[in-house]
């Protein structure tokens, strides 16, 4: 998955879990920046319904001058309630409101902005608090009209800054099944190395919720120089992005049903680029990843240039990718793509570079406009506006970087190289789910599914 | 996140006596001759404790410890308060 338990102690910890983060320019010099959390959630998962951690830190982290380190951080704190002590449901009629009695357990956040200024302490600015959380979508009789809960839960703070916390439907998709079952990719499970039959692929989120973090900020608010760029290969034109999770040093467990935390905050989760530690990072040191800054990403750069699936490829798919096979180079390309950016001069009109610090964030050029018609493969697909540029929710980000490491970004340093056949065609093959919808306006992530219709009769 | 001042420090969570005091990199460096000659706190610095403190012995040789206290980590050094703690744990 993106990042959905990709490594074993954030495994244990989903309200932490840093599943995806999406950023792209969405309409009115805007950038839209989604990181989701809670991995996997089956939609009917009460009494006890899914929510936000009241001790953790969601902080959205925003890089402006290719240093690794964070210039502007967004951070969400929740703050959950119980108001009706005596009953074990999480609502006790339909919620048709977000201050319905009904509604037993409910969360409102704050949004604070920090920005860190050389040689002086950071500047803390309350953007929002008490901000509501909507209800997860429990059926039609608890939440019978969600799409009116879910779209009075969008905050707009101001200043052009909209946000919004709460459940929705995940709009990753991936065939887990066959990634994990030995890389066997739907459809091409004939030419595996333990061949069967050949058949579609399986979106194993297609039904899964997750906990979404929304927020929309002017692109001035972003950039280095405080201006909207119109120019893509100015450097002030590249934003790296990348969300990340804390929780304070110790927990003390009484013995009543609480806790109390203490010491200073420590990441435990973050993710910039989809997949790079869940299938680029050794298990051994995923965890050592989820705890470090992108600052100090040159550690697992030798991940990067050699990567273990481009060897494991040719072993699974015996005669497929001779031509990957036989490249015994360290993969400048996927260094480009994942670690600083791609330079100017690879892709003409296009740069998202941000300097020789190898970072692992999620970079956005901010000065290339909205696609009038997305290319679900991105930069691949001749689409400036998509993955690696930034991410956005339809990016079909599994099947990108599959070709990617399969070595089809290699020509990009050497133009020698010639890509496999099949680097051309292979792909994860579950883009195509219907029931995967979206929201025409912020936060776009599509509405939760309902624990009531999932699993479907 | 509440900033720890050393005066702060020892007015609020306090286990020792503190003698020279210095800002480390992430926290606050302390050190003690000797903890048995901390006086005990009177009661309304007994009732002023802020939430959990926590003490977690970094090392039992040089009696380092790291006092976990509000979203702080102050770094101490107090090898007496190291060697009574240790032994009232066997």
């Amino acid at each position: 998955m993106s990042s959905h338990r990709e490594a074993p102690a954030i495994s244990k910890d989903p309200v932490a879990d840093n599943t995806d983060t999406y950023a792209w320019r969405t309409p009115g010099n805007t950038v839209t920046i989604i990181t989701n959390y809670l991995p996997v959630e089956a939609p009917a998962g009460g009494p006890n319904f899914y929510e936000f951690d009241d001790t953790v830190a969601y902080n959205v982290n925003i890089d402006n001058d290719g240093d690794g380190k964070p210039n502007i951080t967004y951070q969400f704190r929740f703050n959950t309630v119980i108001t009706n002590p005596n009953t074990f449901l999480y609502n006790t009629g339909p919620i048709t409101s977000l201050d319905s009695a009904n509604w037993n357990r409910r969360q409102t956040y704050k949004v604070t902005k920090i920005e860190y200024r050389k040689g002086r302490k950071p500047r803390t600015t309350v953007l929002g608090r008490g901000l509501a959380s909507p209800p997860c979508n429990i059926g039609p009789r608890s939440t019978p009209n969600y799409a009116s809960l879910a779209s009075a839960a969008v905050a707009n703070l101001g200043s052009g800054i909209k946000v919004f916390a709460g459940q929705c439907a995940d709009a990753f998709f991936v065939d887990l099944g066959s990634v994990f079952d030995l890389a066997t990719l739907r459809p091409f499970q004939n030419l595996h190395l333990i061949p069967t039959a050949a058949t579609d692929g399986r979106d194993a989120l297609a039904q899964a919720n997750v906990h979404a973090i929304a927020i929309q900020v002017p692109i001035a608010d972003l950039t280095r120089d405080g201006k909207v760029p119109t120019d893509p290969m100015s450097a002030n034109a590249v934003i790296g992005v990348w969300g990340a999770a804390y929780r304070q040093k110790a927990t003390v467990r009484g013995r009543d049903s609480g806790w109390r935390d203490a010491g200073p905050w420590v990441q435990v989760s973050r993710l910039g680029n989809p997949l790079f530690n869940e299938v680029i990072v050794p298990m051994a040191r995923k965890d050592e990843w989820n705890a470090s800054s992108p600052a100090d990403d040159k550690r697992f750069a030798k991940y990067v240039a050699r990567p273990e699936l481009a060897t494991l490829l040719p072993v699974l798919y015996p005669g497929v990718f001779p031509n990957l096979a036989a490249l015994n180079k360290d993969r400048a390309d996927l260094l480009a793509v994942l670690l600083t950016g791609i330079p100017s001069g690879l892709i003409p009109g296009f740069q998202n570079f941000t300097g020789t610090t190898q970072a692992d964030e999620l970079r956005l050029n901010v000065a290339i406009p909205p696609a009038p018609t997305p290319n679900r493969l991105g930069l691949l697909g001749g689409d400036l506006a998509g993955f690696p540029n930034g991410r956005r929710l339809t990016d079909d980000i599994v099947t990108v970087e599959l070709r990617a490491v399969a070595g089809a970004t290699y020509p990009l340093v050497d133009p020698t190289f010639t890509p496999d056949g099949a680097v051309s065609v292979i792909e994860d093959g579950t883009f195509n789910n219907p029931g995967r919808t979206f929201r025409n306006d912020f936060p776009y992530i599509g509405l939760p599914y309902a624990g009531y219709d999932v699993p479907a009769a | 996140m509440d900033p720890v001042t050393r005066r702060s420090f020892l007015i609020k969570g306090s286990a020792g006596a503190v003698g020279a005091a210095g800002l480390a990199a992430g926290g606050i460096a302390l050190s003690s001759a000797a903890a048995a000659d901390e006086p005990e706190l009177r009661p309304d610095e007994a009732a002023d404790v802020p939430g959990p403190v926590l003490v977690d012995i970094e090392d039992a040789a040089t009696g380092e410890v790291k006092i976990l206290v509000g979203e702080n980590e102050v770094s101490y050094t107090d090898p007496a308060l190291v060697a009574k703690v240790l032994r009232a744990a066997r």
